[in-house]
């Protein structure tokens, strides 16, 4: 009696646990199994030849192209009328639509932007991102549409020259980031004490408040977070270096990045690129 | 003064997702959790092993790693993503993660009260003639609701808070939500969530304070 108790509830045990994870997947199951081979195909299919079909048939034939992005005013936010607009959101629209698909724009956490990318969640990352060569290493980029530069964000107050001045000073900057890198080269600020920061955004407090005496920013994220209208009227930029490239990141070995290079030829040709780079107050790639 | 109420707008209409996390976490762990306590319990020494490996390893890792391997790891071992794409996929993967995570702490608050139950109970009842189902319903059951009242409601005031976890696999709950505004330069919205979070739980201690009050009449 006890031992088919027992049994009934193991049973029991293993198809909740069972229904729980099927039920949900199951409601997607039908679409996502084809989807799941050609996923597969196209991301190990980095220099193989024999990849049964590529990564741009297999967005071509979803007829959606999945697309990775942080709110990061001007690239991609929501404007004041609650438009999801920005100039990667419109240059991102106007290839997909040369590409034959339709533009999803899904949110996601920038740390894990590769994962998502290998896991298939999302097609590509265009979030105005800076070339770096890890990125250039484990994704397929695009050529560079657009550049940035990593600029000296200190109090409005305080004086500089160069960068000679901030030789003893405390510098703020985001881990990992091209501004560190850009730190890590330059020989004055190299020397100075560095401050690790989690976000670029976390930078800014750490200035205004004189725990560190300047940052290293993106101009673009620079330009839109202090001023007017912020919480860092007091702060300016002092000084632009190291200028950096803007590309688009698909899975390693995708031959989307090539299509999408090909779009980015025909809108610059038709001035399209020029006229988003004019809207939203960026410098496009040489 | 009306960016902040569009502000204020936006934290609220995303603390909904939090608040759907929260009750089908509840929905569907509190019964599972129910039948892992069983399992861990029973006789059958290969499915109690089983089962109390499986309570140790959702116990034993990060939460925020149990979502990221539930939503991210299928697609990543070369499976094919399961999840449906876009905000849905992504709100139902923290489902099932926490799920499966609370309904192992559950499980444990479950044995604690079953087994807290005097034995003498339960042969009183076998002596009476009644099936093991009966005296567990008629018997034991209410009992152990009323014991696991306390702890439960530690758990389920950790709940309201870990739904911010979900935010890994980028579902834009609160703290998201807020952080898009301290990304642009303005703090205030991520210290408001609190008041969100603090409310929440005000009202599920007078709920759980309530309930403790009804169960009171017999001991």
């Amino acid at each position: 009696m006890k031992r088919i108790v027992s049994t009934v509830l193991a049973a029991a045990l293993v198809l909740s646990l069972a229904a729980c994870s099927n039920g949900d997947a199951g409601t997607s199951a039908a679409d996502d199994s084809s989807e799941a081979v050609t996923a597969e195909t196209s991301s190990d299919a980095a220099g193989d030849t024999d990849a049964e079909e590529s990564d741009l048939a297999y967005i071509q034939e979803k007829g959606t192209l999945i697309i990775g992005y942080t709110v990061y005013a001007p690239m991609n936010y929501t404007d004041d009328e609650g438009n999801f607009t920005g100039f990667d959101t419109e240059l991102a629209t106007a290839v997909c639509e040369k590409l034959g698909v339709t533009p999803e724009f899904q949110e996601i956490n920038w740390e894990t932007k590769v994962i998502e990318l290998d896991a298939g969640t999302i097609d590509c990352i265009w979030n105005g991102m800076t070339l770096t060569e890890d990125i250039m290493e484990n994704t397929a980029c695009t050529e560079a549409y657009a550049k940035n530069a990593q600029v000296i964000v200190m109090n409005k107050d305080a004086e500089y020259t160069g960068t000679a001045d901030l030789v003893s000073a405390s510098i703020a900057y985001e881990a990992g980031s091209a501004g560190q890198e850009t730190i890590e080269a330059e020989e004055n600020l190299s020397q100075a004490d560095l401050v690790p920061m989690a976000t670029q955004a976390d930078c800014l407090p750490e200035v205004k408040a004189g725990s560190c005496q300047a940052a290293v920013l993106d101009l673009t994220l620079a330009n839109a977070m202090i001023g007017e209208g912020t919480s860092y009227t007091d702060l300016e930029i002092k000084d632009e270096l190291n200028v950096e490239e803007y590309g688009v990141a698909f899975r390693k070995g995708s031959d989307v990045a090539d299509a999408v290079n090909e779009a980015f030829a025909a809108l610059r040709e038709d001035g399209t690129m020029q006229a988003l780079a004019d809207k939203y107050n960026l410098e496009l790639a040489d | 003064m009306s960016e902040a109420l569009v502000i204020w707008g936006r934290l609220t209409e995303s603390f909904w997702l939090n608040t759907q996390l929260f009750l089908l976490t509840l929905a569907f762990a509190l019964p599972l959790g129910l039948v892992v306590a069983f399992g861990s319990m029973s006789r059958f020494a290969p499915l109690r092993g089983v089962v109390r490996t499986f309570v140790w390893v959702i116990r034993g890792t990060p939460l925020m790693l149990q979502i990221i391997v539930i939503y991210l790891g299928p697609g990543l071992m070369g499976w094919g993503t399961p999840w449906p794409s876009g905000s849905f996929g992504r709100l139902w993967a923290a489902v099932v993660a926490f799920v499966i995570n609370y309904a192992c702490y559950f499980s444990e608050i479950y044995r604690g009260g079953i087994e807290a139950v005097p034995k003498g109970q339960t042969e009183a009842g076998q002596v009476l003639g009644m099936t093991r189902p009966q005296i567990f319903f008629r018997v034991t059951l209410l009992q152990v609701i009323k014991r696991i009242l306390p702890p439960m409601g530690n758990e389920v005031i950790t709940l309201v808070k870990d739904t911010a976890l979900a935010n890994v696999i980028s579902n834009k709950e609160i703290i998201m939500m807020a952080k898009e505004y301290s990304a642009k330069g303005l703090i205030w919205p991520l210290f408001s969530t609190a008041i969100f979070f603090l409310v929440f739980v005000g009202v599920l201690t007078l709920v759980f304070g309530a309930l403790e009050k009804k169960l009171d009449y017999f001991k």
